[in-house]
């Protein structure tokens, strides 16, 4: 069974058409990179996938799930991380970790989540508030959210935006993780090198239709 | 078991993040402070007049002070995208809309607590024997303001001139209570007796039931439109 099956696939804005008839599938235990120019609709797939939008048209199944009609079911299997980070900004990095997870039924110990704020290296700043937080430092909080999470299916858009080289080798580790456990990892990313070094499959969106990429095309793609 | 953890962690969210800004109430005490001065010098030379129109100054002052803390219960969900969040979390929709009641409802009722001795002060108002059911009207009614409030405020948040458009939509479907609210707290304070005015109280706790009920169902439907 697949763990993401996309068929048919499009989304307007009016007459306006992002894409359309897009069809693929994506494996458990697979990192699936999404490329393609700006505007081309990767982030409104991701966000179709996370349940936060609608399609126009067609249908996707996440882990054998409705993503329009058992959103509640899907939601429960994902983490998506966005640009926003989903962070309260009065709120310190150790509440944040405590509230997000709560709100995903899950009340964890202190020391594991002292844990996952060492392995993504703010461990030093558990007590401070968000707000006094870099762009960098929430990124790799929303990491440690993701770590404590375990989700079946992690969403990543443009994961290493914000990020320096310890930033990146965390969130790779954070994807082979997922991989290992039998997860699926769907990132958009403009960064092919970096994506290159961890997707399995891969996918090029533009002009509203969808190329998908052999491992060879993946890694050819990337160098070009 | 998930859905009352649920709501004592928006409640605990909510009220550690205006602990730490005070942002909420203190524009709340702010606007509500000035009602109560203004009304107290207009009326400075008739306090006959004042106590005839005292119960919808309270009103006029509870109300327009709680919209202001209403309005702010989602916008603050707007940075980093936090709506998003609840949206996504698989958690029952309706616990997180009554974690966001339960909060509001904390702010408006705190702010009257500490508004109403002004208006006992700036009025001459002898409160002595009706305190206990004045505090019934309050909590009745900021119940009823919450409840309904806290949908339109998720309801409008995302639209540009939502600061505009949440007491436009608001205040028609409010009427009901803020009419129960006056004329129960007129009745008490002119010294009626409890079956001159007990209708208003009941009629404000149907409206809390409906508001209440009606706004939890639809409370999924707005998060995620």
């Amino acid at each position: 069974m697949s763990a993401i099956q996309v068929t048919g696939l499009s989304k307007a804005y009016g007459f306006y058409r992002i894409f359309e008839e897009v069809t693929f599938a994506i494996h458990p235990g697979t990192c699936f990179a999404l490329f393609g120019p700006n505007g081309a609709g990767k982030t409104t797939l991701l966000r179709i996938l996370a349940t936060l939008q609608t399609p126009s048209g067609g249908q996707c199944t996440i882990y054998g799930q409705d993503g329009v009609a058992e959103k509640e079911a899907v939601r429960s299997i994902l983490l998506f991380i966005a640009h926003g980070t989903h962070l309260y900004e009065e709120l310190s990095a150790t509440e944040n970790l405590q509230f997000a997870l709560a709100l995903r039924g899950q009340s964890l110990e202190p020391a594991q989540l002292k844990r996952a704020l060492d392995q993504t290296g703010i461990g030093a700043y558990g007590n401070l508030k968000i707000r006094q937080f870099s762009a960098g430092m929430k990124k790799r909080l929303a990491l440690a959210k993701a770590i404590l999470a375990q989700p079946k299916l992690l969403l990543l858009d443009e994961p290493y935006n914000a990020l320096d080289d310890g930033g990146v080798a965390i969130t790779n580790q954070l994807i082979q993780d997922t991989m290992k456990r039998g997860g699926t990892v769907v990132m958009t990313t403009h960064d092919r090198n970096k994506a290159a070094k961890i997707a399995t499959e891969g996918a090029i969106l533009q002009n509203g239709h969808i190329q998908l990429l052999s491992p060879e095309q993946l890694q050819t793609h990337v160098l070009s | 078991m998930s859905f009352l953890n649920t709501i004592y962690w928006v409640v605990w969210k909510d009220l550690i993040s205006e602990w730490r800004t005070r942002e909420t109430i203190s524009s709340m005490l702010f606007f509500a402070l000035i009602v109560i001065l203004v009304f107290s010098f207009s009326f400075a030379m008739d306090q006959d007049a004042a106590r005839q129109l005292i119960a919808g100054i309270i009103w006029v002052a509870f109300t327009f002070t709680g919209i202001i803390g209403i309005g702010k219960s989602f916008t603050s969900e707007l940075q980093n995208d936090c709506i998003e969040f609840l949206q996504m979390s698989p958690v029952p929709k309706g616990a997180i809309y009554l974690g966001k009641v339960t909060a509001n409802f904390l702010f408006m009722f705190a702010v009257e607590i500490l508004l109403f001795p002004l208006f006992v002060i700036f009025f001459n108002l002898e409160v002595v024997d009706s305190v206990g059911m004045l505090l019934l009207v309050f909590f009745l009614a900021t119940l009823g303001l919450a409840a309904v409030g806290t949908l339109f405020s998720a309801l409008t948040v995302q639209i540009r001139a939502r600061e505009v458009m949440l007491p436009v939509l608001l205040l028609p479907l409010a009427v009901p209570v803020i009419i129960a609210a006056v004329e129960a707290t007129r009745g008490i304070l002119n010294g009626d007796p409890y079956n001159f005015y007990s209708q208003w109280l009941h009629l404000l706790l149907i409206f809390d039931i409906i508001f209440t009920v009606v706004s939890f169902w639809l409370f999924e439907f707005i998060l995620d439109s």
